[in-house]
């Protein structure tokens, strides 16, 4: 089956000496990009500019036309992505970097706080981009372990609340649930993941310094009593 | 114990040594309750994004909480005066603190929102009542000629609220919203040992007694009756659709001086709401003060009362609002919890330094003290107006300076503009 192939141009104004300028370009789906760097026109009459374009390191050929060079790239798969620099060398030197990304996936910056026996529930959207797919995996250590949740329906339950959004519940918290959970949306041209941190702390953490308040409040109180106790008595006897 | 309060204590001959020594210990505890009291409502905030996100519900859904939770502060002030005038302040004021420390304990169970609106709202808003009916009363009756100054260095304690913003911000980012909830109610439960300091006046009280009128902010609200004999205050705020509050009876009456008209005022705080406020409400000279009515409507025949109580009923239907919303678009607009929890410090400081600047600037006398009040008021709905342009926390936070400045200068004007 012959993928459709979206087009998208993108032009770069180069004409800040020394300073390097960088645009990012989310792609989602193969498509036909062309990336050009247009040289300012009070740099016109520069002569003798080469240009380089490079992807990562590595030198590529490109199509000149005047005071604008661009290169073609038909992107289908996730090697294609990545960093696309053009470098125009002659008496001074501009450059300009195209990053292609695959889209970005929103989880939570700030942990998830929740108690052991709670259930805990994480939300991951995607931004404009639906995806093929989403996969949870939970981080142990270094290792990503994917969550399954037709093997542990009762402990996981993943639901895709609409195009771009997904959910996973934990039920029955345990402190063995603590950690970062990535959410992984599959596109056409590869792989996003979006994280969130899960706290699960014991009963017992806040306990204490409640414990701590409840106590300094029992002994203010019989402090009170006492004293007045004492006061009445000397007041009889007064 | 100061010249004042001996004048009261005369015919307390028979009062224990030290006892004027106590009335610092109610403005003490009237202080905390402030401190306390205010400090929950304002950081009501803060919880609202928390239960959103946690507990689900829409924005109007939670807000029922605190809207619930605020107003039975006021509405349930009759209740509590009954209550207060069966069991006594210091009782009054216990189940205060056990019914809010009980009801923070309790929204930690909570996994729905109308739960909350019990737990949270209803306990919380009666406690609250309670205990500020209680301790206002007891600041009346126990300061005498002091009365002013303790009333400002109790309210004092709205200014300290601003601490307990960031405080909460902390409590909640480590244990979560429950774990906070549960902390707070510990907190509260302090109230306890400070309501204990409420001791019953033993003797007689003053035959020339106090009128205590709250309000949010103004120093001299109150009348001392030794010093100026008979006075008979007009004011008395009223909702205009419900009951009064009950007059604080029993053992305040006896020694009055037949020939004086005494007023006594239970006390409400006039800060919000659409109901409970202070009255005042002459008595009868000593034989018949058992026979006075529960509820009593005179003042409402006033017009002039009841078109200030309307003014007074609207402008509060808005003075909480955005304390409690503050926080949510903060959110929306991308400004980090903590940040968000500066705003509502930065208006609370505000508001208390405006509202002393304002009661002093009003005391000059420079012009007529409802030119002000208008003033403000005008000044604060513009504010409110304008505030969808502050999208950014710089703009958010001048708008919510602005908005502390004008709502702390009305606030302090209502008494005086009143009376």
């Amino acid at each position: 089956k012959k993928s459709t192939f979206h087009k998208k141009f993108l032009k770069i104004l180069l004409g800040i000496s020394g300073a390097s300028i960088a645009k990012n370009i989310t792609l989602d789906r193969a498509t036909a990009v062309v990336l050009s760097c247009r040289l300012d026109n009070k740099y016109s009459n520069l002569k003798s500019l080469q240009v380089t374009w490079k992807k990562g390191n590595e030198t590529i050929g490109h199509n000149t036309t005047e005071n604008s060079w661009s290169i073609q790239l038909r992107i289908s798969d996730n090697s294609q992505l990545g960093s696309y620099s053009c470098t125009l060398k002659g008496e001074e030197e501009f450059s300009a970097v195209f990053h292609l990304q695959v889209p970005k996936i929103e989880g939570r910056e700030k942990p998830i706080v929740t108690y052991g026996g709670d259930t805990a529930v994480m939300i991951c959207k995607s931004l404009g981009y639906t995806p093929i797919a989403w996969t949870w995996y939970m981080t142990n250590g270094s290792k990503q372990i994917a969550i399954n949740d037709t093997l542990l329906p009762d402990k996981y339950v993943i639901t895709r609340i609409s195009a771009n959004v997904t959910r996973l519940k934990i039920l029955k918290l345990t402190k063995e649930d603590d950690g970062v959970y990535c959410c992984e949306a599959a596109f056409e041209l590869g792989k996003s993941q979006g994280k969130t941190t899960l706290k699960v702390l014991s009963l017992m953490a806040p306990l204490r310094p409640f414990l701590a308040v409840v106590a300094e409040v029992v002994i203010l109180v019989t402090i009170i009593f006492i004293y007045e106790r004492y006061s009445k008595k000397k007041e009889k006897y007064a | 114990s100061s010249a004042g309060e001996r004048t009261e204590e005369e015919p307390e001959a028979g009062k224990r040594p030290g006892a004027g020594g106590w009335a610092w210990g109610v403005v003490f505890h009237f202080f905390l309750v402030n401190v306390l009291v205010m400090g929950m409502l304002k950081t009501f905030g803060i919880f609202f994004v928390a239960f959103q996100e946690d507990v689900g519900g829409s924005s109007e859904q939670v807000s029922w909480i605190g809207s619930i939770m605020s107003s039975l502060r006021f509405l349930g002030a009759p209740l509590v005066a009954v209550v207060c005038r069966r069991l006594g302040e210091r009782p009054t004021s216990i189940l205060g603190a056990a019914l809010v420390g009980g009801g923070c304990l309790l929204s930690t169970q909570a996994t729905t929102v109308p739960f909350l609106c019990v737990s949270m709202g209803l306990l919380l808003g009666m406690g609250f009542a309670c205990l500020y009916q209680a301790a206002a009363v007891m600041t009346a009756k126990r300061c005498g000629t002091r009365l002013a100054f303790s009333n400002a260095v109790a309210r004092s304690g709205m200014g300290l609220t601003f601490l307990m913003a960031p405080f909460t911000q902390l409590l909640i980012d480590f244990y979560g919203w429950q774990g906070t909830l549960l902390i707070f109610g510990g907190i509260m439960l302090n109230l306890v040992p400070s309501s204990m300091l409420l001791r019953p006046a033993r003797a007689r009280p003053p035959r020339g007694f106090l009128t205590a009128k709250e309000d949010s902010g103004t120093l001299g609200g109150c009348l001392d009756e030794s010093t100026r004999g008979e006075t008979q205050l007009p004011s008395a705020q009223d909702p205009p659709s419900t009951e009064r509050l009950a007059s604080h009876g029993g053992d305040v009456s006896d020694p009055v001086n037949p020939l004086e008209r005494v007023e006594k005022c239970p006390v409400a705080s006039p800060e919000i709401a659409t109901e409970g406020k202070r009255s005042c409400k002459p008595l009868p000279p000593s034989g018949k003060e058992n026979s006075q009515p529960l509820l009593d409507f005179s003042p409402l025949k006033d017009p002039v009362f009841c078109i200030f109580t309307w003014s007074f009923l609207f402008s509060h239907l808005a003075y909480f609002v955005p304390t409690f919303h503050l926080v949510a678009r903060a959110r929306t607009l991308g400004i980090s919890s903590m940040d968000a929890s500066y705003l509502i410090s930065v208006a609370g400081i505000t508001e208390t330094v405006s509202q002393l600047l304002s009661g002093w600037v009003a005391d000059q006398n420079w012009t007529k003290k409802y030119h002000y009040h208008m003033a403000y008021l005008v000044l604060g709905g513009v504010t409110n107006l304008l505030c969808p342009l502050a999208t950014t926390f710089p703009l958010l936070m001048t708008y919510a300076v602005a908005f502390a400045v004008f709502c702390g200068g009305f606030m302090a004007l209502v008494l005086p503009v009143l009376v």
